[in-house]
């Protein structure tokens, strides 16, 4: 009885495909190489995983909405320039936090009002942004690279809470609240709601200007906080350090079950889709193979969980839909 | 003696967990035009797809032509002669009708292959010639044209095939009356010709005026075929639904005891309507009646504030509430249901839970947080209320049937408490028996002190339910009457021709 019921709601979870991705690529790992699952590399997994998780977190709301945002990668890099800019200056590191987390909102607001109230298109107009922020973090540095950041900020990406890196706690942290605010706010029920019929959703008076600046200003801040964390674990600053993050945050969020059109998927398929992206690098750099061909193969995974997730929909809807 | 075209014996289909046809015999003879009628899920349209080779029936046989046929697919029923007109138009918008027509067959040149437009051109404008539309501009985008124009274009694809049957699946439900009227001229032209017809509805008063002979399907099984005229209406709707249907339009006298809503001279910014004015009252029902296009939609959408009118004001109980956005509109009690459940409605995706919450979200959860089992019990109250069907909180809308989905949009409103309520083609697509329901519901919010603007196509349905009527033509209000002070047809010629004689 417990035991179907589960069952039941594993098929009817987005989340069934994106789990079983997992495990299939935990399966694959443990098969190519015997430390893979051991305790010290899971948890290297998790911390190197953190920084991916916390910066599409807020991405999954923007998602949900049936928008965008490309500009989180950069966003977190000025965000991480101007930190470490301001560190080397002897500013207080909470008040550096807070100055740091302000300017991804700012950011964030300003993709808001361009896809809320000037009714841009998602796509072109994050896309603009992350070239002009790119450019703000350019000139924050002057093309110069930061190293040796203080010692009291350093410890947020690399040190450890007992035997937790301190990079996982802040990301379980913020996890547990991005779920709470799309699960069991009315701001959430409002994204989902926005994302599964726009015109719905007005001619139900929702605000939806509103709910896409709240979406999008928190996408903001989720890449400010991944870009601090960012700087603090590479214990240095460039202006193009958010390159190498690109659009695996997208895909983080996609493989995790969560639909481009908006409405559908959740903050936990996104959590789990940055694990599975994680790994695969985590196993090509234990078994040995070159970052060429890590490159293609974190390709191919990409395109055949996309595409299992959106096949099992179909299958699922053609049986609703023959059952109805 | 006409011969039989299309002979289906036995015909038995069923989807896991539901029998959708049982045991159902249907014939087609050639030149007549054969109705299906029935209310939602009695298997009108899953006859019509097994007809179609769609589906593949579990057993039962069909002859074509005394012929036993079996169809793989849509491709093969049409190779045989069977051509299909959808609800939903199956055109691509930006390409021109002959494009549309020859779409994947267009006429090439022999060795280059390159499409032959002259030649296109030609056929795409004798078959339309057919239809008597002559006045279609081959060189424009299809979209530029209105539903019925498309509908028109739509069947001429159909006729290109050279089809000795054509299948109508409630073609007319996004037409107007007058457009509809139209279409039955062109129906009638190829009866004349010969072909077989079935026409698949829900709207009753066109049974008479198109059918030969008329179906009844109730929960999957035949009920009868009937020649037309040879039962009453009242008959007819008793054999549909399976149960009696002494009055359709039921309304509780009621006392009206202050206004509600005010509008005066409303005009929009794109010239669809023109200094407008009407009045409310607590716990009445006002209509406005008026054909598709004559800018009923656009007032309704300014009252709500989804568009800011260009000058005019609305009064909502005392408030100027003139150019505010939907969302301060519904703080203040005002609802509305829009002409187009699927679009503007529901959110089709999420489950009935969500959306009989969605406006009402602030007032449930003040305090931004939701709990899941008060969603519930609210939706659960609802459900019960409207006796939505299935009454599952977690079931997706979009599984839902016409009539329920438009209770689901109908309860949204009901659960956000609001008072005013603008009631956009209200029963537009919805069978016999979710009408019904939906015309009681109305009578009950009015004599619970709600008001309700309900705008309407469907002449009878707007003066049966109304109070009071307004009638729309061409952007202005041109005239309002008491509930009978003017008849059915009074109230049609005036709709139409904006006068009475």
């Amino acid at each position: 009885m417990r035991i179907s019921k589960i069952k039941e709601s594993l098929i009817n979870t987005n989340y069934l495909f994106t789990f079983m991705a997992l495990l299939f690529v935990m399966g694959i790992s443990t098969l190519l190489s015997e430390s893979f699952l051991s305790g010290d590399n899971l948890i290297t997994i998790l911390r190197q995983a953190s920084v991916l998780m916390i910066l599409s977190s807020g991405l999954t709301a923007v998602i949900l909405t049936g928008g965008i945002d490309l500009s989180v990668n950069n966003t977190a890099a000025l965000v991480g320039c101007i930190v470490a800019q301001l560190l080397l200056s002897n500013i207080n590191i909470i008040v550096v936090i807070i100055i740091g987390l302000l300017i991804g909102l700012v950011v964030g607001l300003f993709n808001g009002f361009l896809v809320g109230v000037l009714q841009l298109p998602p796509f072109v107009a994050t896309y603009g942004s992350n070239m002009v922020v790119l450019g703000l973090a350019t000139i924050v540095m002057q093309g110069a690279v930061i190293y040796d950041l203080p010692r009291n900020f350093t410890p947020i990406g690399v040190g450890y809470l007992g035997p937790i890196p301190i990079p996982i706690i802040i990301s379980a942290l913020l996890i547990i609240v991005i779920a709470i605010i799309l699960q069991k706010t009315t701001l959430g029920r409002n994204i989902y709601m926005l994302g599964s019929n726009p015109a719905a959703a007005l001619y139900s008076g929702q605000k939806t200007v509103l709910i896409t600046l709240q979406a999008y200003a928190l996408s903001g801040l989720t890449a400010a906080l991944g870009g601090i964390v960012m700087t603090a674990r590479l214990n240095a600053a460039d202006a193009n350090m958010g390159n190498s993050y690109g659009l695996q945050i997208v895909a983080a969020v996609v493989m995790g079950g969560t639909s481009l059109l908006g409405g559908e998927g959740g903050i936990f398929g996104t959590v789990i889709g940055a694990i599975i992206l994680t790994i695969i690098s985590n196993i090509m750099n234990l078994i040995g193979i070159n970052s060429y061909l890590q490159s293609l193969a974190v390709g191919l995974v990409i395109i055949i969980t996309v595409w299992f997730d959106i096949f099992s929909r179909k299958q699922r809807e053609q049986r609703k839909a023959s059952i109805s | 003696m006409e011969e039989t075209l299309l002979q289906v014996k036995g015909l038995t289909k069923s989807f896991p967990g539901v029998v959708a046809l049982s045991d159902v015999d249907f014939t087609l003879k050639a030149g007549e035009v054969h109705v299906l009628v029935g209310e939602n899920g009695a298997g009108k349209s899953t006859l019509a797809k097994c007809i179609l080779g769609v589906y593949k029936p579990d057993s039962g046989q069909m002859y074509l032509n005394n012929e036993p046929v079996s169809f793989s697919d849509p491709k093969d029923a049409l190779d045989h002669g069977i051509a299909a007109v959808y609800q939903e138009l199956t055109m691509v918008p930006y390409l021109n009708a002959p494009q549309n027509i020859f779409l994947n067959r267009e006429p090439e040149y022999k060795f280059t292959k390159i499409i032959n437009y002259k030649k296109m051109e030609q056929e795409a404008k004798s078959f339309l010639d057919i239809l008597g539309c002559q006045d279609i501009d081959l060189k424009t985008p299809v979209l530029k044209f209105d539903v019925a124009t498309q509908q028109m274009i739509e069947i001429a694809k159909a006729l290109s095939f050279n089809p000795k049957i054509i299948i109508f699946d409630e073609a007319t439900a996004s037409l107007s009356e007058r457009e509809t009227e139209l279409l039955f001229l062109q129906i009638n032209k190829l009866r004349q010709k010969g072909l077989g017809i079935i026409y698949v509805s829900h709207r009753m008063q066109e049974y008479h005026k198109i059918g030969d002979r008329i179906t009844i399907l109730r929960d999957g099984k035949f009920i009868r075929t009937i020649q037309n005229g040879e039962l009453s209406d009242d008959a007819l709707v008793n054999l549909m639904v399976g149960r009696d249907i002494s009055q359709v339009y039921v309304r509780t006298p009621n006392v009206y005891e202050g206004e509600c809503l005010r509008v005066e001279e409303l005009s929009d910014k794109k010239g669809r309507v023109h200094s407008c004015s009407l009045t409310l009252n607590k716990g009445e029902v006002v209509g406005i009646a008026g054909l598709v296009g004559s800018g009923r939609t656009e007032l309704a959408r300014m009252i709500f504030g989804i568009d800011k009118p260009r000058s005019g004001k609305i009064v909502l109980n005392g408030t100027d509430i003139t150019g505010i956005p939907p969302n301060l509109a519904v703080k203040m009690g005002l609802g509305l249901l829009p002409e187009d459940r699927k679009r503007f409605g529901l959110a089709l995706k999420a489950s009935l839970a969500w959306n009989i919450v969605a406006v009402g979200l602030k007032i449930f959860f003040p305090s931004g947080f939701i709990s899941e089992r008060k969603n519930i019990e609210i939706a659960n109250k609802y459900i019960k209320l409207l006796n939505i069907h299935p009454p599952d909180v977690r079931r997706i809308v979009r599984q839902l049937s016409g009539g329920n989905q438009q209770k689901v949009v109908i309860s949204k409103w009901l659960a956000a408490k609001s008072t005013v309520m603008i009631f956009d083609e209200p029963t537009r697509g919805i069978d016999v028996g979710a009408k019904m329901e939906i015309y009681s519901l109305i009578d009950n919010l009015a004599t619970q002190g709600n008001s309700i603007l309900m705008i309407s196509s469907e002449l009878s349905e707007v003066v049966g339910m109304s109070d009071r009527i307004y009638i729309m033509k061409d952007g202005y209000i041109i005239d309002h009457y008491k509930r009978g002070e003017k008849t059915e047809e009074e109230i049609g010629k005036l709709m139409v021709l904006g006068k009475l004689c």
